[in-house]
């Protein structure tokens, strides 16, 4: 009988659940407010040429070149295109060349945005791969 | 006098359990804190070139910035070409499947952004994308 007094008495009181509560919350307000959900936006390619790695195709039959001049001017297999050419030009001779990749090969001064473009074209033309290169003017 | 005791009475005895609560509140605690991405933020924004095939990079958490005049900046300060190998192998060792994306800018060199991809590969991680933004908007 007087364990069972004793019972009750532990239940009334308890433990006092809210200033945890109040700890947990800003905990969690915290990291609300960190969270970053936005992934970044990205282009993969390898790299080719530069000395430290060797050519990110891995295969040895060849590749589709694309050369970004320093003057914006882009060249597909020689041939003078415009940046929207790019990717019917890529896909012509992906058709013709399943296998190949393509190395675009971007002088030293050539600007970056240009060349991201490229990269796109030839994505959006089927080629997923793309390594990326400098020459030395 | 009655109806004083009765809603002191009632108020003490009853209140709100708050056990209910804090389980919700501690998995939602959790939820953040495993979905929390400690992104190594370049610490400058740059003019990005847009592109359609931009694909978000999985676990593209370290990123570099380059500036038009050739400043590179990384983990919110502005480093030396020379710096970005130990800063690259530092991270790598913390966090090993984290990858890199290189976030140049419209005007920024191709051969910088050359030399930078070159100094990721060597600091040892092998997956390196070129930033750029998506022409839809985010």
């Amino acid at each position: 009988m007087r364990l069972r007094r004793h019972f009750d008495h532990e239940e009334s009181t308890g433990i006092d659940l809210a200033p945890m509560l109040d700890f947990v919350l800003n905990l969690l307000i915290f990291f609300i407010i960190t969270a970053v959900f936005t992934k970044e936006l990205g282009l993969p390619v390898g790299r080719h040429g530069g000395g430290a790695t060797g050519p990110a195709t891995g295969k040895e039959t060849g590749s589709i070149s694309v050369v970004v001049k320093q003057s914006g001017e882009i060249l597909v297999d020689n041939r003078a295109v415009d940046v929207r050419a790019v990717r019917a030009n890529v896909e012509r001779l992906h058709a013709q060349k399943p296998e190949w990749g393509v190395m675009v090969t971007a002088e030293q001064d050539a600007e970056s945005g240009v060349l991201v473009q490229v990269i796109d074209q030839v994505r959006q033309g089927g080629v997923e791969n793309v390594s990326f290169g400098t020459s030395s003017q | 006098m009655r109806s004083h005791r009765h809603a002191s009475q009632t108020s003490a005895e009853t209140g709100i359990d708050l056990a209910p609560m804090l389980d919700f509140v501690l998995n939602l605690l959790i939820f953040f804190i495993i979905t929390t991405s400690f992104v190594r933020e370049a610490g400058i924004t740059v003019n990005r070139a847009e592109a359609e095939t931009a694909v978000q990079a999985e676990d593209g958490n370290i990123l570099i910035a380059l500036r038009p005049n050739g400043e590179i900046w990384m983990d919110r300060r502005q480093v030396d070409l020379r710096e970005v190998r130990p800063l690259v192998e530092r991270l790598h060792i913390e966090r090993p499947e984290d990858t890199v994306i290189v976030i140049a800018d419209k005007s920024a060199k191709s051969g910088l952004l050359a030399q930078v991809m070159d100094e990721v590969k060597l600091g040892g991680i092998d997956e390196v994308a070129v930033g750029a933004g998506s022409t839809t908007g985010r």
